[in-house]
């Protein structure tokens, strides 16, 4: 997946993205600075739940690199620090990075607000692509997280939104999307099979991102109620 | 404290507005209540720092048991005086009445020692149990991430290796923390990620698998799964990673895509006498009724798609 090309991150890449790291293991908070290219700016770290809101509200980055399993506040990990950051028109974008592949995980982070999810496994590259794709305000949707989306929307079972604003439904371009993305199709890829526009994706995965968030369907509700969050 | 002050200024009250004009059982109450108060004073300081884990050496403190005896003989007095009080003469009506006071009065004063008895027994089996966990968790730890840890650093300097045995470590450890345990015949899911993880395995290269559905494996969804291992397994010899492999179970069919990052071959090209992709992956499905086509160009990605239709369930 690292053959990205300059071209397809830089659909909407405000030059020089600001991010700040937050993760408890010292360890990858250095690899992922590390990995990191060149135009991102890492402008703060943080280790855990209090560190990370007062470094965020005070560097005030474009993007915050978001662990899902943090120590400290009331327990809930990244959920109590996106309920603390995401507030004001100024508010970071957040890409939530994690080793963990639990549905509960993802589904409850990214109901609280984050725009994407990519687990710890990533590539240098990709990572970065990501990052300038969340600061251009696009989502970022690994192959489990559209493989979860697919699940969760009951796509497998053959349901359809018959309109565009159904929250409990995906629509069929929507589903045809997801599941080129859970087949490893960069947003290039995928626009090239479809013969639609790399924006147009953008628009289709944006859109699943919001269904997401606020649909109140069953397995969504299950899976975000395991974090204790709604 | 504040409890016996309180007593304290009740026994003065009462005896200023002379003991005469009020019921004879006002003091020995006040001196039962006292001496109530004085037995259940230590166990407050107890559960003070930890309700759940009381410090029970606390308790017997001498301080402590001076109170604990002082009370207990406050109560011991109160209860005498009041079996020897003849508040009615028929002896049947005491002979019932006395004992149950006095038991319910004993009981008063014993329950909350009782009651953190209990109490302290539960916490200990909880510790147990945590310590067994805890014990089974380090020793899992031990046999997978130790061992693991070692060999690497034995092979420190043949990365493949250590790639290997790194991916094939995490993948464990993922299994153990994340994953409900479920076979290859209940979970069709688990009997592909389980071929998937037989490439990986074997020819060192990362794949990330992806599934939609779940039902328990047949015997057209082994099939699909078989062919899927070795499209797996031929991406790994001829392409480069990480390889996506994604299956969608729906009610009418199985698909799963394996999909390479490159570099892509002309499947015109294939000699008609490899056997591979025309036996393992294509025959394979064709019998159950399926069909599998492989999408490739030199300088692109291959992708070979597998489908099978469904038992239909009468």
């Amino acid at each position: 997946m690292s053959d990205k090309t300059a071209d397809d991150a830089a659909v909407a890449t405000p030059p020089g993205v600001t991010v700040v790291i937050v993760d408890d293991h010292d360890v990858i908070r250095v690899g992922v600075r590390e990995s990191l290219e060149d135009d991102i700016e890492v402008v703060g770290e943080a280790r855990d739940v209090e560190s990370a809101i007062e470094v965020i509200l005070e560097a005030k980055p474009q993007v915050v690199i978001l662990d899902v399993h943090l120590p400290g506040g009331t327990g809930g990990g990244a959920l109590d620090v996106l309920a603390e950051i995401l507030t004001g028109t100024d508010a970071p974008r957040v890409l939530a990075l994690s080793v963990s592949d639990a549905a509960e995980d993802v589904v409850a982070t990214v109901r609280a607000g984050a725009r994407g999810y990519v687990t710890k496994s990533i590539s240098g590259p990709d990572l970065s692509d990501a990052v300038r794709r969340v600061a251009g305000g696009d989502a970022v949707f690994s192959p489990r997280l559209a493989g979860f989306v697919l699940d969760a929307f009951g796509a497998a079972g053959g349901e359809v939104a018959a309109i565009d604003d159904d929250l409990d439904k995906l629509t069929a371009r929507e589903q045809e999307v997801m599941r080129l993305i859970a087949r490893g199709y960069t947003y290039r890829e995928v626009a090239a099979k479809l013969f639609i526009s790399i924006k147009t994706v953008e628009t289709h995965v944006g859109k699943v991102l919001r269904k997401l968030q606020l649909s109140n369907r069953h397995e969504l509700a299950h899976w975000a109620a395991q974090r204790r969050i709604v | 404290m504040g409890l016996a002050l309180l007593a304290i200024a009740g026994v003065l009250i009462a005896n200023r507005s002379g003991a005469d004009g009020l019921a004879p059982w006002i003091i020995p109450s006040i001196v039962f209540a006292l001496g109530l108060a004085l037995v259940w004073s230590p166990l407050d300081r107890v559960t003070l720092e930890d309700a759940r884990r009381p410090k029970l050496s606390g308790l017997f403190e001498r301080d402590a048991w001076a109170r604990l005896a002082l009370g207990l003989a406050m109560g011991i007095g109160a209860l005498w005086w009041f079996a020897t009080w003849e508040f009615t003469m028929d002896p049947v009506q005491r002979a019932i009445i006395v004992p149950l006071v006095v038991l319910g009065a004993l009981a008063l004063v014993l329950a909350p020692w009782w009651l953190r008895l209990i109490r302290q027994v539960g916490v200990e089996r909880q510790e147990r149990v945590r310590e067994f966990e805890r014990a089974e968790i380090a020793a899992h730890l031990h046999d997978s991430v130790l061992q693991t840890l070692t060999l690497i650093r034995a092979k420190a300097d043949d990365p493949d290796a250590v790639t290997r045995l790194a991916r094939a470590q995490e993948r464990d450890l993922r299994a153990y923390l994340y994953q409900d345990r479920r076979t290859e015949e209940e979970s069709v899911a688990t009997a592909l990620a389980l071929a998937v993880n037989a490439v990986e395995d074997a020819q060192g290269i990362i794949v990330d698998v992806v599934s939609v559905g779940d039902a328990p494996t047949d015997e057209r969804l082994w099939a699909a799964v078989k062919a899927a291992g070795e499209a797996t397994s031929n991406a790994a010899r001829h392409g480069i990673g990480p390889v996506s492999v994604y299956a969608e179970l729906t009610a009418h069919t199985y698909e799963i895509f394996v999909r390479d990052s490159g570099p892509g071959f002309d499947p015109n090209t294939v000699p008609s006498d490899r056997l591979g992709i025309k036996q393992s992956i294509i025959g394979r499905v064709a019998r159950q009724g399926g069909a599998a086509f492989v999408q490739s160009a030199p300088g692109e990605r291959t992708e070979v798609s597998i489908s099978v239709p469904r038992e239909v369930r009468s």
